[in-house]
């Protein structure tokens, strides 16, 4: 058992009990009943929380007349989206907007939770970066199966009939590399910030380390901008149409 | 250059085989994973090298067109995400081999 945050441990103290009933219901075995919680559950669920209720806030306050900083940020955020999938997928990206921009936000607001003291960031264990990989895999088959239907299948073929047996299997394999490429970015840069900060907080004590906290800032927005543009490839690439 | 390339290749090989050579139960574990920190220490390396022979074209195509600044970013993000993936499948490799 490794450590344990405050948090998670005030979230095992009083809910371990629907935790447990919870991954009785899908049959995962429980490994410590006393804390079926981990820490990265914990981070991800108040990410969450502090979303819906950031969005929620904004929602009820949209205006024309008076935006608020709030809701000049997210604009400018929203105008970055768009521009970021027109440029990838052509004029159909509008389509998938709120899919990258969901993708966008969350990862970064999970990157930046680890720069609170006494909370850690969830993107830091590997299985949070594998679930969102997954979705986006399952996301961008999805959408190039609506789009081209059972034509899909020409994706993976190759330019021309003679090549398919070569390119099939390259294909296939590029695509089944994807959510693991997806993973290990994300996961190693957060723990390699992680890694260094300690080891220089543990070397220097005072004020080198900050610089690295800098860093670590710099780098959840560049993975966060680089996990929503590999999506936004990936599902460019499904959609695209032969020429 | 080509000489520097093929002393440094030849280097390489001539200290790998004596990895490989050795067998053992606990010996053979741990020259696998020296291999395998060999075999990551090589790929960033050479990672590092293309990275920035990118950034460097990059940065020299900016300083001719800043017309085009903003095409030639998102390339060179994208291109610098596919030369990283290749570190980090030899990152993988080490977890594996360990």
């Amino acid at each position: 058992m490794p450590h344990e945050l405050w948090i998670t441990g005030l979230f095992n103290q009083y809910f371990a009990g629907p935790a447990i009933s919870i991954m009785n219901l899908s049959h995962l075995k429980v490994e410590d009943a006393a804390h079926p919680w981990s820490n990265w559950m914990v981070c991800e669920l108040l990410v969450t929380a502090f979303i819906v209720v950031l969005f929620g806030y904004l929602r009820a306050r949209l205006s024309v007349e008076n935006p608020g900083k709030t809701q000049h940020t997210f604009e400018l955020a929203y105008e970055f989206f768009k521009a970021s999938a027109e440029d990838m997928i052509g004029h159909d990206g509008q389509r998938y907007l709120p899919f990258f921009g969901t993708i966008f936000i969350f990862i970064l607001f999970l990157n930046l939770i680890g720069l609170i003291p006494f909370l850690e960031s969830p993107t830091m264990y590997t299985m949070v970066p594998f679930g969102m990989a997954v979705v986006t895999f399952v996301f961008y088959h999805f959408a190039g199966i609506r789009e081209h239907g059972f034509g899909y299948i020409k994706q993976f073929m190759g330019p021309i009939l003679l090549l398919t047996p070569l390119m099939l299997p390259i294909e296939l394999i590029s695509n089944l590399a994807r959510p693991l490429s997806l993973t290990v970015r994300l996961w190693a840069n957060m723990f390699a910030g992680d890694t260094v900060f300690m080891t220089f907080l543990s070397l220097t004590k005072l004020l080198l380390p900050v610089i690295f906290i800098g860093l670590h800032f710099f780098v959840s927005f560049v993975q966060a901008y680089i996990f929503m543009l590999l999506a936004m490839v990936y599902v460019g690439a499904a959609v695209s149409h032969e020429h | 250059m080509k000489n520097k390339m093929m002393l440094l290749a030849g280097t390489m090989m001539a200290l790998a085989t004596p990895i490989f050579a050795q067998t053992g139960g606990d010996a053979g574990d741990a020259n696998r994973r020296g291999a395998a920190y060999i075999a990551v220490g090589i790929a960033s390396g050479l990672c590092g090298l293309g990275q920035g022979r990118a950034t460097a074209s990059a940065a020299e195509a900016m300083a001719r067109n800043p017309g085009a600044i903003a095409a030639i970013r998102v390339s060179l993000i994208l291109g610098l995400v596919f030369i990283e993936s290749v570190a980090l499948y030899a990152l993988v490799v080490t977890y594996i081999a360990k």
